[in-house]
């Protein structure tokens, strides 16, 4: 064989050759890369990656903008960071407290729609004939103390897990696993959680564009939406400019802010050839109700 | 998009990166330490071989972050960041697995080569030849953890679609969408890149230690 010196020089060359020859799939030519972080239940609507490619269309310059799926809590504390340079989020009171210290500014609220509480199709706990949110939710804790309905949350700290926590502020009654035997708290994302609801024949809590999706693919025959559209369920979803992001990559992250903001037709159109719905309702034409209503939500946190 | 090749050649070409340039700096530490000691260092390198990658991920977030020591380097969402986690990763098991047997192979063999008159070099040689099937499965072995790690790919890699999206964060972002099939089809080319380098190495180790 080779002297041990040689062959090891050999493999180190490799390595820095192969670690040179994969350096062009980042750095590429004169390109502005824009890094921004968002919610994995908003990055796999595939909203985000459809706004972002019409809007390279219509600009001269070569823009990259790559979107980081990750939790809420993890999307703004990138931010903080100064890692990406916008966020898409849908966690009113946790954007609240990243406005407070500076972390976001240019704040726009870009769609909306309603969380919806699914369950399955018997509803034992008649979460269907509720009049407001408040009851649908008191009524799960009723049916689920007499053994009659499990409620799966996602305690993951979610946007979608954090609108839980603010209706069972509003309810007045916070259950725990330790002492509610029907509450189950899962640690993971919407699908998973989904997944184990219609599993168990339990109640939750979803956004409506996860729910559609599995729904459709046929992984959720047991479950479906019971009550939904109540301004109590109202998801909000905003897109902040980070304050730390500078030079080319903030002007082109305004320029697509601006874009999203006057380009409200995409979102309202998006998603209703694949689920024969919308999947987000633009914000423009109710921008004042929505900003009042995103008031509400952070005031009470 | 991303297709299941692209995402196979990429993985391919971070995680076996990772594993060459731990190699380089591996095989000489684990021969120093096994021929010079300390043993204590061996050992504790040899205690944290199954340290969580996640941890490994945040630590080098924190390190490669804007504002965070290494942030000038711009290196966070690159692949290269992936292949420095990769390669801190698997340096443990590299230098824990060689050094075990370098040290014995070097009681047989060098000993008796220097009792012979052999230089030092002569001597590392010899026991470098005949440790070459164990250099092969501790590479084997670094590989696989490489390929098969979440928490750095994910952390400072940030999954980005056609830049640093792994087979595992792959699976993840499809687990996370309820893309069972996919995640599941993702995973398969996992195992059969394992596999085929386990066999070709294998082979070829065969071949040169004849």
């Amino acid at each position: 064989m080779r002297p041990a010196k040689t062959t090891l020089l050999f493999i180190t060359g490799i390595a820095f050759i192969t670690i040179l020859a994969i350096s062009p799939i980042t750095i590429q030519n004169r390109e502005t890369i824009l890094y921004a972080s968002t919610t994995t239940s908003l990055y796999n609507t595939g909203l985000l990656d459809y706004l972002a490619s019409n809007y390279r269309k219509t600009i001269g310059e070569k823009v990259d903008i790559n979107f980081i799926a990750v939790g809420s809590g993890e999307a703004l504390e990138r931010a903080a960071r100064g890692d990406v340079c916008l966020v898409f989020v849908h966690a009113p009171r946790l954007e609240a407290k990243y406005l407070a210290n500076g972390t976001l500014t240019h704040h726009h609220i870009i769609a909306y729609n309603y969380f919806a509480i699914v369950g399955p199709t018997n509803d034992p706990a008649g979460v269907n004939q509720s009049h407001n949110t408040i009851e649908a939710f008191t009524k799960i804790v009723k049916a689920g103390n007499e053994g009659k309905a499990i409620f799966v949350s996602r305690g993951d700290r979610s946007g979608t897990n954090l609108k839980e926590k603010e209706i069972w502020d509003k309810v007045g009654y916070v259950p725990s696993p330790d002492t509610d035997k029907w509450y189950i708290v899962s640690g993971q994302g919407m699908s998973n959680t989904l997944l184990i609801a219609e599993e168990l024949k339990a109640y939750t809590l979803t956004d409506t564009g996860t729910f559609l999706k599995l729904k459709k693919e046929g992984q959720l025959p047991h479950l479906q939406i019971l009550y939904t559209e109540s301004p109590d369920l109202i998801n909000i979803y905003s897109v902040y400019l980070v304050s730390t992001c500078e030079g080319r990559q903030r002007n082109v992250s305004l320029d697509f802010i601006h874009y999203i903001v006057n380009h409200q037709n995409l979102i309202a159109a998006y998603g209703i050839s694949e689920y024969g719905q919308p999947l987000f309702y633009p914000a423009k034409d109710s921008i004042e109700w929505l900003q009042e209503k995103w008031s509400e939500i952070t005031a009470q946190g | 998009m991303d297709t299941v090749t692209d995402i196979t050649l990429r993985t391919l070409a971070i995680s076996g990166t990772a594993t060459l340039l731990a190699t380089t700096w591996s095989l000489p530490l684990a021969y120093r330490l096994a021929v010079k000691g300390p043993r204590t260092v061996a050992e504790a390198l040899e205690s944290i071989v199954g340290i969580p990658t996640v941890l490994i991920g945040l630590l080098l977030y924190l390190l490669f972050s804007r504002h965070g020591p290494l942030g000038p380097l711009r290196l966070l969402y690159t692949p290269q960041s992936i292949i420095i986690g990769e390669s801190i990763l698997i340096t443990p098991l590299l230098i824990g697995t060689l050094h075990r047997v370098i040290t014995s192979l070097y009681d047989t063999y060098g000993e008796t080569a220097i009792t012979l008159g052999a230089t030092p070099s002569q001597a590392r040689d010899t026991v470098l030849s005949e440790a070459l099937p164990t250099i092969a499965g501790s590479t084997i072995m670094a590989f696989s953890r490489a390929t098969g790690e979440l928490g750095i790919a994910l952390l400072v890699g940030g999954n980005l679609e056609g830049k640093t999206r792994t087979i595992t964060t792959a699976i993840a972002l499809d687990v996370s969408m309820g893309e069972f099939g996919d995640a599941i089809k993702l995973g398969l080319a996992l195992l059969a890149i394992l596999i085929i380098t386990s066999i070709l190495l294998n082979r070829f180790n065969k071949v040169s230690y004849r």
